[in-house]
């Protein structure tokens, strides 16, 4: 077939003729049906969707899948089509003809990524996709090729948050490795409270953690009382709850570690510094040298803060918290 | 061990080594296949790292280079010595699940070729001396019956009287040593564990009583031995769990002859950490506190690694007072908080194993 030769043969298909549910060539998932809904209310059916008329005379959609979709929201009756039936094109023409009217006007979120290169498998090798296809898609890397395709195996309410929430691929690989109850448990934490590329990471990576050394499972952790109050909390907004969360979370993985950092910080508070010094902790407590800072106005200024420090009782029995 | 290898892949180019000839010969009924690529890992699917294949191949880099240690870390500056790549041990924690991207067991069919080359280096080198290892990226002995290194090693290395070639285990696989004529300089070495750790992550070892036993059997053969407590665990009971092993080293070994005892808490590249929990998912090696240390590796969090340290220390000591002990990448304040010295640097922790090395293995060059 010559495919610059498509016959664009215009139909008219009763509404009720094309289903809802995404058929063999879809590729939208997650997407808010409100943007283009409003467009053909106001501009009208620009675009007519292709679809193909089967021999058990059932019409599967090819391009335009949501376009029909905003169109029985807005109840039309009947939606003029572009019919390609008859005219000798394989289904993975039809595919990679939706697939490139896609790639010409929007980006594809994570589940349709994984959705497009689950049927580019019917076509090809999983070596010809990541060679050929990696790059159309956005998809830096084989890893994260081989992520998407597992995507769509998941419930259709867990792919819905994955497609809305700006998940890094890090965290989906962790929450992909997760069982199905935990995964849709953190998901929902990830998606109420809308946690940061960062904090995703560190929430799935605490709580499997605790999970695992524990024996509880995830839910049972994230259902007690402290979390639950966090949750409930009307006093915190978003970014307070979700730093919290983190915070609580830490406590629990790296107790000695938490402890440590209150038990030093608290040595530092009741030395009673001046307003200008600051003494910090290295990193972890990893490296031995702690750090003095101070702020000056002039060399006075200087002078007068290494006084006040000099005298002030207790500085030499400033240590590392573990040793008591 | 190598009971369990049921298929060889000979490389392009690999045949005509005398090395292929001889694993060929000693392993007449496994299936045999020629490759002419070299089998890179190309999904996650092959997370079993294909163990049972021994792959039969030439290494084109160099077969002799120093331990890279870690930044901000003391090395112990020995060379190793790349005799292949993966083990067919298969501990949990083991950082060649993440290191290489090539699955099944390497064995480099060049390495007598190359031997002559690793002699010259030596050799033009007489003030300096080589501790030399074979057990960085693979077991030393797991593979001996069918690769035969020990014998190849031990005689190859047995005029060179500035090396100590180290053999490092974790099986009994003693058989090819104790029959090669050779004992001078041989270190033959063990990683310990507690029995706990061992039976429960090292899942193609010897148990820590055979291990200790093949030990005894080396030394009253005439070789010098060394235990490595790497890596050491944070679990439950994990006190008890290291001074049982302890107290078997008392009754096995005679610690005159131990030429040294290296200790190393559990640390891994973050990586690691994703592929242990999908390949062995039901390790709790993972549970204890581990920060972000100052090379990227995760540590345990410091009072972790100076309690288990100063323990060990404490227990080995009264053992035997002096085995050698040193602490594998480690930095200096927890040299002196656990053990009560410093090497203060990678060259003078090299400094004090070349002096054990003069010391225990007598050598005069």
């Amino acid at each position: 077939m010559d495919k610059n030769q498509i016959l664009k043969k215009a139909v008219s298909v009763d509404i009720e003729e094309l289903d809802e549910k995404p058929g063999p060539f879809c590729m939208s998932f997650g997407f808010d049906p409100d943007n283009i809904t409003a467009s053909v209310r106001t501009a009208g059916l620009i675009n007519m969707p292709l679809i193909r008329r089967t021999g058990a005379g059932s019409v599967d959609i090819v391009a335009g899948y949501r376009r029909i979709l905003a169109l029985k929201r807005l109840n039309w009756e009947k939606v003029p089509c572009i019919d390609l039936c008859g005219q000798g094109l394989s289904d993975k023409d039809l595919f990679m003809l939706n697939l490139y009217d896609n790639l010409c006007t929007r980006r594809f979120n994570n589940v349709e990524k994984g959705m497009i290169i689950n049927r580019l498998l019917k076509y090809y090798t999983m070596e010809d996709i990541y060679r050929s296809y990696m790059g159309l898609l956005d998809i830096p890397s084989r890893r994260e090729a081989d992520l998407l395709i597992k995507i769509e195996g998941l419930d259709p309410e867990d792919k819905e948050i994955m497609a809305r929430e700006p998940l890094s691929i890090k965290s989906i690989e962790s929450l992909l490795e997760l069982d199905s109850p935990s995964q849709k448990t953190a998901l929902k934490w990830i998606s109420n409270l809308k946690l940061n590329t960062n904090q995703q990471a560190l929430f799935i990576d605490y709580i499997n953690d605790i999970s695992i050394r524990d024996g509880k499972s995830i839910r049972e952790i994230l259902d007690d009382e402290v979390f639950k109050g966090l949750f409930m909390n009307r006093d915190q907004n978003n970014p307070q709850k979700a730093k919290r969360l983190i915070d609580l979370l830490r406590s629990r993985r790296l107790p000695l570690l938490t402890g440590s950092e209150k038990a030093f910080a608290g040595q530092v508070f009741k030395l009673g510094l001046p307003k200008n010094v600051r003494i910090k902790h290295p990193p972890f407590f990893e490296n031995p040298d702690y750090l003095l800072e101070i702020s000056f106005r002039d060399g006075g200024n200087l002078i007068e803060t290494i006084n006040a420090l000099a005298g002030i009782k207790g500085l030499s029995n400033l240590k590392d918290p573990w040793k008591g | 061990m190598e009971r369990l290898i049921r298929k060889i892949i000979i490389e392009e180019g690999a045949r005509h080594y005398g090395q292929s000839g001889r694993i060929l010969k000693r392993l007449p009924d496994i299936a045999v296949e020629e490759a002419d690529d070299d089998g890179s890992l190309q999904s996650e699917t092959q997370m079993d790292l294909d163990k049972e294949t021994l792959r039969l191949l030439r290494f084109k880099g160099e077969f002799l280079k120093p331990c890279p240690g870690t930044k901000g870390y003391i090395c112990c500056g020995y060379q190793i010595l790349n005799v292949g790549t993966n083990c067919p041990i298969d501990c949990s924690y083991c950082i060649l699940q993440a290191y290489f991207n090539k699955p099944s067991l390497r064995i480099f069919v060049n390495l007598e070729n190359e031997l002559e080359h690793i002699g010259k280096v030596i050799d033009s080198n007489p003030e300096r001396i080589f501790r030399i290892g074979t057990g960085e990226f693979t077991d030393s002995l797991a593979l001996d019956r069918v690769t035969g290194w020990s014998g190849l090693l031990a005689s190859f290395f047995s005029n060179k009287k500035n090396v100590v070639l180290e053999l490092k285990t974790k099986t009994d696989n003693i058989d090819g040593l104790l029959s090669s004529p050779y004992r001078e300089r041989i270190i033959v070495s063990w990683s310990l564990n507690s029995a706990d750790i061992s039976s429960r992550e090292e899942h193609g070892a010897v148990s820590i009583k055979k291990r200790l036993t093949a030990a005894k059997r080396c030394q009253e053969e005439g070789f010098n031995v060394a235990f490595h407590f790497d890596p050491l665990i944070h679990y439950r009971g994990w006190s008890e769990g290291y001074l049982e092993t302890i107290e078997l080293l008392d009754r096995y070994i005679d610690p005159r002859k131990v030429i040294w005892v290296s200790m190393g808490c559990l640390r891994y590249i973050p990586y690691l950490k994703s592929i242990i929990r999908k390949r062995h998912p039901g390790t709790h090696i993972l549970d204890g506190e581990f920060i972000n240390a100052e090379d990227g590796k995760m540590r345990y969090f410091k009072p972790v690694r100076l309690e288990m340290y100063s323990f060990m220390s404490r227990n080995l000591c009264k053992w035997h007072d002096d085995l050698g002990l040193y602490l594998c990448m480690e930095s200096s304040d927890i040299w002196m908080s656990s053990l009560g010295w410093s090497p203060e640097d990678t060259t003078g922790l090299s400094g004090y194993l070349d002096k054990r090395a003069l010391k225990i293995c007598k050598i005069s060059y």
